[in-house]
């Protein structure tokens, strides 16, 4: 409407004519950009809730720094819940089943199997959250070419950070079915740092759920893990506070856990930005342990150690190192 | 055997057509230790609570840490029964028993909060720390990501490829 009424404004004007032409053509074009912008935006949240509500069954390959690891995957939703089931086909015969939130993983060591629980998030192709505000904060996505991935037609996607405190995405997603299909991270030198991707899918319209137990080995033991201490955190410390975060991170949890050949336990935090973690854990040094500074970047995880006051800081998650260092370093000593 | 084992664990068989495998399960190790596998197996797909592995072993320890209380238990005791023993023999209690045991209840109260006073000195956190000389001087330059800290970001916040491949090489 705005730009008729000034279209015909301009028109009455006679001499103003070809300004008024021009003039609209840049503002369609303008629209057509915030049009396919928007377009991209739908096409990653219909993945971000296909990866939950359609039932399907393939074989992904999971691939991050040398390694590589074919994972079979099953995954039911019957209108209520959730079921996945995910069987690592190389090697030593991981398996990890979720129903809704819970995960558990039978991961064989030596003679045992151990059983781990764990809560589950971000687990392919549900990498999304299916709310996309945060991510929408803090990158900017547009629409690339379409493409074959595992003999389905694919719309490309771009997910760039707006700054240099994350990494980048590109998602292949299936233009029939919405499901993502295929994920890859490119560090700042636009190498790729992880990648995953379906090389077969199909959808099953099968409510059964008789596969959706561990396939039992009677020759070995079955151990849970050792107890994992981690207890939810509300407090606030009177030893550190944390000044500016960096960047559209924000807090998503805090809690007390217990550190393997730490003797004191330590506060653990974790950050997001919608897309990628953080951990941060901070703890009274103590006697007779050398102190620890250091960073380090190995595949797609930074990580960045610090001291302030009396206390040991180290925070390390799958972002650049500009990322972590700001994490850690926004740990004030309170005296 | 495995799998009537299973099926017995899951309900899945009479218990009078299941002798055999009682006796089985008494007499062999490993169909005994299949049994408890099952249910192990069995309650973690339930979500049923789990002890840990070591949970006998964190009781007896911390049972070990609790202090031994003698001296108020046993004044307490004492008190207790007098009373009890006096209301039997004369059915009403004399004014000095009920002072007497005031005291003594203000004795325990008053000997438990300097106890808890003690414990609460017993444990100085900020004493173990290193003072901020030794920090300057020793210091440990780390190049590699220290594997716990990795496990436990796993753990808690675990990243798409986590699940199927340890994401990065670790020092151990």
């Amino acid at each position: 409407m705005l730009i008729f009424a000034i279209v015909s404004f301009i028109d009455s004007h006679m001499k103003f004519k070809r300004f008024g032409l021009i003039l609209l053509l840049a503002m369609t074009a303008l629209n057509v950009r915030a049009a396919t912008d928007e377009n991209a935006w739908q096409v990653l949240q219909k993945a971000a809730v296909a990866a939950h509500a359609l039932s399907y069954e393939g074989i992904f390959v999971c691939q991050s720094g040398q390694q590589s690891k074919p994972v079979q995957i099953r995954h039911l939703f019957n209108g209520q819940f959730e079921f996945s089931r995910n069987v690592v086909l190389d090697g030593s015969p991981k398996e990890v089943l979720s129903q809704g939130a819970d995960v558990v993983i039978y991961n064989p060591k030596n003679e045992k199997i151990v059983i781990e629980k764990r809560r589950g998030q971000n687990m392919f192709p549900a990498i999304l959250p299916t709310d996309l505000d945060a991510i929408k904060a803090s990158y900017v996505l547009r629409m690339g070419d379409t493409e074959r991935v595992a003999d389905r037609q694919a719309q490309i996607l771009f997910l760039d950070g707006k700054d240099k405190l994350r990494y980048s995405y590109k998602f292949w997603v299936d233009i029939e079915y919405g499901l993502l299909l295929k994920s890859v991270m490119y560090n700042h030198q636009n190498e790729m740092i992880e990648s995953i991707a379906f090389n077969q899918l199909g959808l099953i319209n099968n409510a059964n759920l008789d596969w959706f137990k561990p396939k039992i080995d009677s020759k070995k033991n079955y151990v849970m893990e050792d107890e994992v201490n981690a207890v939810a955190d509300n407090h606030v410390s009177p030893h550190w506070k944390l000044k500016e975060l960096p960047l559209g991170y924000f807090k998503v949890d805090q809690m007390i856990r217990t550190v393997r050949g730490k003797s004191l336990p330590v506060s653990h935090l974790i950050f997001s930005d919608g897309l990628a973690s953080i951990s941060l854990f901070i703890e009274p040094m103590e006697n007779g342990v050398k102190p620890r500074l250091g960073r380090a970047v190995v595949g797609n995880t930074s990580f960045h150690s610090a001291v302030v006051g009396y206390l040991q800081i180290t925070a390390l998650g799958e972002v650049p190192e500009a990322a972590v260092a700001q994490i850690a370093n926004s740990v004030v000593f309170i005296k | 055997m495995n799998e009537q084992i299973s099926a017995l664990a899951d309900n899945e068989i009479a218990l009078e057509d299941a002798e055999h495998l009682m006796s089985g399960l008494q007499s062999s190790g490993p169909l005994a230790e299949a049994w408890s596998q099952y249910h192990l197996i069995g309650d973690v797909m339930r979500g049923t609570q789990v002890l840990s592995p070591s949970f006998k072993q964190n009781l007896m320890a911390k049972l070990d840490l609790e202090p031994t209380v003698l001296a108020p238990n046993a004044s307490l005791l004492k008190v207790v029964k007098t009373k009890a023993s006096s209301v039997e023999a004369h059915g009403k209690i004399p004014a000095t028993w009920s002072i007497a045991a005031s005291f003594a209840g203000i004795m325990v109260v008053g000997w438990m909060v300097l106890q808890m006073q003690v414990s609460d000195s017993l444990t100085p956190v900020i004493a173990e720390v290193a003072t901020p000389q030794t920090a300057a001087t020793n210091v440990a330059a780390v190049q590699a990501i220290p594997a716990e800290y990795l496990m436990a970001h796993q753990a808690s916040a675990p990243s798409a490829s986590s699940y199927y491949i340890q994401s990065a090489s670790y020092s151990e």
